[in-house]
């Protein structure tokens, strides 16, 4: 039996394969491809009023951060060792290699995997606002801040390149960077998949996602909370990233440091 | 304007693209740990069924069974592989890890716990650990739910390795296996000890657990225990609220007769949950009261409470309006109308076996599932104890019957409970050569 619909007889690539292949399932199939790519676009269009400062808005790729209650005072509850950091060769503004452990050991270290292109409204862009939210927390708390570094490592070695990284360095050494945050990546997928099979972290390249020239990488939002001595003591999800939660934690672990001492 | 997008669209624009991830729509099982991550896109391919091994059947031993429920599938309705462990030890309960990669399955009676890599290959999932610690680690014996949180399990124990009554907790694993630390369920202001299921409400910072008994009971045969006065007051009658940040327990509310199955509403606005009381047939409601305290309240009942059906297993509507109830000695299956929470309404039955326990639904509420086995000694004996898996379509009047596996033809044991498989979505995490070459 023939199918048509009106979407096929717009005659886009899609269409053209769904009439093809006779299947109405398909003709619906390129009519979410058409609609998602509008989607896309639009939102683009969103970010780019906004980075040129012509409309106000809140940050559009970002789900809401989640805001717990009932917190305990910090100090009063134990935090596990998960497991402690791995070793790992980083890069950081250039190709000279660093040991991870120089940035997730000697500090309480939040930090988070991550991609530039990503735009998961669940996923960078949302652990993205978290940590911009704890920042500017800690940035009124003087017996905080000195203690703490941010970090953000690539997924995408290939494209995320260090000299491409400088670019977000930069951005928050501008204020003197109370609160350092780096970030950081690898020379190869052959460095950096150890790292992120170790951390618990999972990704896969998503073709359809990809389609149009994009760069899609389906992972898993994970941000670590590392203590001075490189263990990893909470793990916070798209559930769970709340920032009040968060600096308690923060406040946890010095106040753990401060008796131990 | 904040500054992800801002920098985004300038690393963007630096290497010339960027791209845009949608939610995938949700087509996973209902009752899942609301942390976990890679749900299902489309419908469901395969269950995996935690299955007990059977004297004189098969290999005899506990095994993981993977079932083909993708209906263009040529093996639609059929095992299309088993993975045995090598002992047969009470297989009961299992869940997903995090990343829905892994099936961590626990024996109730040795206490062993089995990790399934499930993600690579879902249509033949492999052993890749073995976990024999808990005991020696908490004191805490029969792992019975297996609940993900970010990079960790937490696993509710049923009994405890000195006494074997129902005093028990719950302990917390890395996803590598290592035990992290143990919690006790309290034992003082009220509680009993005792432990069942788990149930996480991030949004309030809270989880509740449930009560059931411990190994000298559920070990024991069901007619026997019966009778046994004594023995039938080592039930547990509470349901513990913790803080899930200082996973510290905040409340103990009485809820009587064994609640087992803890169901949260699914909706984000509601923080509501439902448990339902095996011994009493009786349905709880677990929500705030005027003053902001939680209260558990009794808003109805399952079948006929004086005939003792044990209601069983429980699984809630992706819209969190309809909630299905197995009810294990006269084998139905029942739907409630729970639009209204304070006062839950049977809106339809269906005798689905001669004995039924568990039961799942897809996302979109077509498919249901459901199996027959509760433990060894509790199963009905002779002719009533069928061991079978069922599959049904319900298309809001009808549950209509899609296939059947019958377990014990197929020599696997008895089926338990079920968790949902979609086809391998992984990329091997050595996929970028291909996507170097885009």
């Amino acid at each position: 039996m023939q199918l048509s619909c009106r979407h096929c007889e717009e005659r886009s690539d899609e269409a053209i394969h769904a009439t093809a292949s006779n299947s109405a399932l398909d003709c619906f199939a390129a009519l979410a491809m058409t609609v998602r790519r509008a989607l896309y676009r639009a939102i683009l269009l969103l970010v780019v009023l906004a980075a040129a400062g012509f409309v106000e808005i809140q940050n559009p790729l970002a789900a809401e951060v989640p805001r717990a209650v009932g917190l305990p005072k910090p100090g009063t509850y134990p935090l596990d060792h998960i497991q402690k950091v791995p070793f790992g060769i980083v890069l950081e503004g250039n190709r000279f290699p660093h040991l991870l452990s120089h940035y997730t050991k000697g500090a309480i270290t939040l930090f988070s995997f991550f991609y530039s292109a990503c735009a998961d409204p669940n996923g960078c862009p949302l652990a993205f606002e978290a940590f911009e939210q704890v920042r500017a927390a800690l940035l009124t708390r003087a017996d905080l801040r000195s203690q703490v570094r941010f970090v953000f490592l690539s997924l995408d070695p290939i494209h995320d390149q260090p000299e491409k990284l400088r670019f977000f360095e930069k951005h928050y050494a501008q204020d003197g960077n109370p609160v350092p945050w780096h970030f950081l990546t690898t020379y190869s997928y052959l460095f950096l998949n150890p790292v992120i099979r170790d951390m618990g972290e999972d990704i896969a390249f998503d073709a359809e996602a990809s389609v149009g020239g994009g760069f899609v990488l389906n992972h898993i939002l994970k941000v670590y909370l590392i203590d001075r001595e490189g263990f990893v003591r909470e793990i916070y999800s798209n559930q769970s990233l709340d920032p009040e939660t968060i600096l308690g934690d923060i406040e946890t672990l010095s106040i753990e440091a401060a008796k131990t001492q | 304007m904040k500054n992800w997008a801002r920098l985004a669209l300038a690393a963007a624009l630096i290497t010339g693209g960027t791209a845009i991830a949608t939610n995938p729509v949700l087509a996973d099982e209902t009752c899942l740990s609301p942390y976990t991550a890679s749900l299902i896109k489309g419908q469901e391919a395969y269950l995996q069924v935690w299955t007990l091994g059977e004297p004189g059947l098969g290999d005899e031993s506990d095994k993981l069974v993977t079932v083909s429920v993708d209906s263009k599938s040529p093996h639609y309705g059929k095992v299309v592989s088993s993975v045995s462990v090598g002992d047969r030890s009470e297989a009961h309960h299992f869940g997903f890890t995090d990343d829905r990669k892994y099936l961590w399955a626990g024996e109730l009676d040795d206490s062993k716990i089995f990790v399934f890599d499930v993600g690579t290959d879902p249509a033949h999932p492999k052993l890749v650990n073995t976990l024999t610690d808990l005991p020696a680690k908490t004191g805490f014996a029969g792992p019975h739910t297996f609940y993900a949180i970010p990079g960790r399990m937490l696993i509710g124990a049923l009994s405890n390795d000195k006494t074997g009554d129902g005093v028990t907790g719950f302990a917390i694993y890395n996803n590598k296996g290592e035990f992290l630390s143990a919690h006790p369920i309290p034992t003082d202001k009220g509680g009993d000890g005792y432990g069942y299921d788990i149930a996480i409400n991030p949004k309030k910072n809270v989880f509740l657990t449930s009560s059931f008994t411990g190994k000298n009971n559920y070990l024991r045969d069901l007619g026997d225990l019966i009778k046994d006065s004594e023995a039938m007051k080592h039930f547990g009658n509470t349901v513990v609220l913790w803080n899930l940040k200082s996973f510290q327990p905040e409340q103990i509310l009485s809820v009587p007769g064994a609640p087992l199955e803890i169901r949260w509403s699914l909706n984000e606005n509601d923080d509501w949950a439902f448990v339902v009381s095996a011994l009493t047939s009786k349905i709880w409601l677990i929500k705030h009261d005027d003053k902001g305290q939680w209260e558990a309240k009794e808003v109805g009942v399952v079948g006929d409470p004086s005939k003792i059906p044990l209601p069983v297993d429980l699984s809630i509507s992706a819209d969190s309006k309809r909630l299905w109830v197995n009810t294990f000695l006269d084998g139905t299956t029942h739907l409630f109308d729970i639009s209204n929470p304070e006062k839950p309404v049977e809106i339809y039955s269906k005798v689905t076996g001669k004995q039924v326990n568990m039961i799942s639904q897809s996302w979109d509420g077509k498919r249901v599932y459901i199996t027959s086995s509760l433990l060894s000694n509790w199963d009905k004996k002779g002719a009533d104890n069928e061991q079978v898996l069922r599959a049904y379509d319900w298309d809001g009047k009808e549950l209509r019957q899609k296939f059947e596996v019958d377990f014990f033809a197929e020599k696997l044991g008895r089926p338990h409970h079920i968790k949902f498989s979609g086809e391998a979505q992984k990329a091997s995490l050595d996929w970028p050569t291909h996507a170097a070459q885009r």
